[in-house]
């Protein structure tokens, strides 16, 4: 039995630093660009979402600040991804070490994941410049955003030690997961306004801010940007349904964690 | 499962194996995808066969013995090392290591052609669980004895093949473990860095937990001190290297 402290004794914390240290040097090796990629992608992702949805199709009008709104869903939409595409795939990629090293597994996924981490950091200190720039007035709320986004990365690690340690045996899942994140950035309020669904069905507004990614998404917006986003937090009565969300990431995180250490132990046979 | 403890409790032994049991799950039909697992447990097919290739391993090293491991291909020997390394979890049995134990089941695990030599020393050594402070203090032993000094900092996939290994081998020789595991990675290089391997590995005598898995009756001989026969899971013959090498080639008559 391992115990806490033992976690993050020397050897973990060296291996976990030498790794991360090697994926984000690798991570834009030969492009020209390079690190400005990590920033631009988002961007012009966001370019893209911004000229659709709000110049064509006139999705942000009443919603104060809507280019940074639908900036900062799309940043942390985009570490999402980054995070459980990477952090799913992390066990197999690096295979050759498994196969032939013995040390703690889960080094390799949150090793992985970090680069997705340091990018969120970058774009964030981008959203704020562009939130300055835009007029949305500091308060002291921005000081809670972290909490949400902790939350984030702790249901992208959830994912990716769950799905990641099935990803061993059944390499579909990665490929399942590509699809499922499709279906589930339409399933959250990122580039559409929830006041328009709530407009035609509050229960429908509703239901979609159980979803642990809406529900971050929205916190994120009302304490960065705007009071007027709508929240879980608003949008339910009771305290128990409030904590819907932020109690699947629980559950989320702690079946990944479970899961994942009962299989590492066979991953060098199977990977 | 492989436990690791101080150096010092062990006495004058370096690792116990005790009764090592291991076997894989083979797939038999092709069970790779969820689809066919699926159709495999409806059609109430288990998918694997089980091979059973460590049955009941039980040896000593004692501290500063050179032990030679041979056997034919398939034997058991390097899953014997995996085990030993921690890599695989037997079924049954122990290992307990009293020391540090650095395995070379491969030269140059983890390292990448796009990082300078350099940087993949550093993360070999993180890899091989080696702090900065004591990779920094291996350092230049290590570029000395791969006689690499003008190239480190130059990417690796500027290195030629040879420059490669060496830089592999030296970090696996330099390494400061007090159990060093090596499978068939003896001499590597030109003739001249040959002799240079072979030089240090007779110069270890005594000094230094080896075990070696190798096919090269010659070495065995040359730099053992004793030598386990596995065939088929079991150790079959143990004792002088002489003898033991004689038992390898009877394998054949």
């Amino acid at each position: 039995m391992t115990k806490l402290p033992q976690v993050l004794n020397r050897r973990n914390r060296v291996l976990l630093k030498e790794l991360s240290k090697t994926d984000f040097k690798l991570r834009y090796q030969g492009s020209v660009l390079g690190y400005l990629w990590a920033v631009l992608r988002p961007m012009l992702m966001f370019c893209i979402l911004y000229v659709v949805f709000s110049k064509v199709l006139r999705f942000g009008d009443g919603i104060p600040h809507y280019p940074v709104y639908l900036l900062c869903g799309t940043i942390l939409w985009s570490f999402f991804t980054e995070c459980t595409g990477m952090g799913i795939q992390a066990i197999v990629m690096r295979g050759d070490l498994i196969r032939k090293l013995s040390f703690p597994k889960w080094i390799v996924v949150i090793s992985t994941t970090s680069t997705a981490l340091i990018n969120l950091g970058i774009n964030l200190v981008v959203l704020i410049v562009f939130a300055l720039l835009n007029g949305v007035e500091p308060s002291l709320n921005w000081l809670l955003a972290p909490i949400p986004i902790i939350e984030l990365y702790a249901l992208s690690l959830g994912i990716s030690f769950l799905l990641g340690a099935i990803n061993v045996k059944y390499r579909d899942v990665g490929s399942i997961w590509d699809v499922l994140t499709q279906a589930l950035f339409y399933c959250a309020p990122i580039i559409y306004p929830l006041s328009m669904v709530a407009s035609s069905s509050i229960l429908a507004a509703r239901i979609i801010l159980l979803n642990p990614i809406a529900q971050i998404i929205q916190d994120v917006r009302y304490l960065l940007i705007t009071t007027t986003a709508e929240t879980t937090w608003n949008y339910y009565g009771s305290a128990w349904s409030k904590t819907i969300p932020v109690v699947i990431v629980v559950i989320v995180a702690i079946l990944g964690a479970v899961y994942f250490r009962k299989k590492s132990k066979f991953f060098a046979e199977e990977v | 499962m492989a436990k690791v403890m101080n150096a010092a409790d062990g006495g004058d032994i370096a690792i116990r194996v005790k009764d090592l049991h291991k076997s894989f799950k083979l797939p038999t039909e092709r069970a790779w995808g969820l689809k066919q697992a699926i159709f495999n447990r409806l059609k109430g097919i288990k998918g694997y066969k089980t091979q059973k290739v460590l049955r009941g391993i039980d040896f000593e090293v004692k501290k500063g013995e050179f032990l030679g491991i041979v056997g034919r291909n398939g034997s058991g020997k390097s899953t014997l090392l995996k085990v030993m390394s921690g890599i695989y979890v037997p079924q049954k049995g122990e290992v307990d290591i009293y020391g540090t134990l650095v395995p070379f089941i491969e030269l140059g695990v983890g390292f990448n052609p796009e990082l300078t030599g350099r940087e993949n020393v550093y993360l070999n050594g993180a890899l091989l669980g080696f702090s900065n402070e004591e990779i920094t203090e291996m350092y230049d032993e290590i570029v000395n004895f791969a006689e690499l000094k003008d190239f480190m900092d130059q990417k690796l996939k500027n290195y030629s093949s040879g420059m490669q290994v060496r830089l592999a081998f030296s970090i696996a020789v330099r390494a400061r473990g007090d159990i060093l595991i090596l499978d068939e990675v003896l001499a590597v290089g030109d003739a001249a860095f040959q002799q240079k391997c072979n030089d240090y590995f007779a110069s270890l005598h005594g000094n230094q937990t080896v075990i070696l898995v190798t096919h090269s009756m010659e070495n065995i001989t040359k730099f053992c001190d004793r030598a386990i026969l596995i065939e088929n899971g079991k150790i079959v013959n143990e004792g002088e290297p002489e003898k033991v090498a004689e038992a390898y080639k009877a394998l054949w008559s």
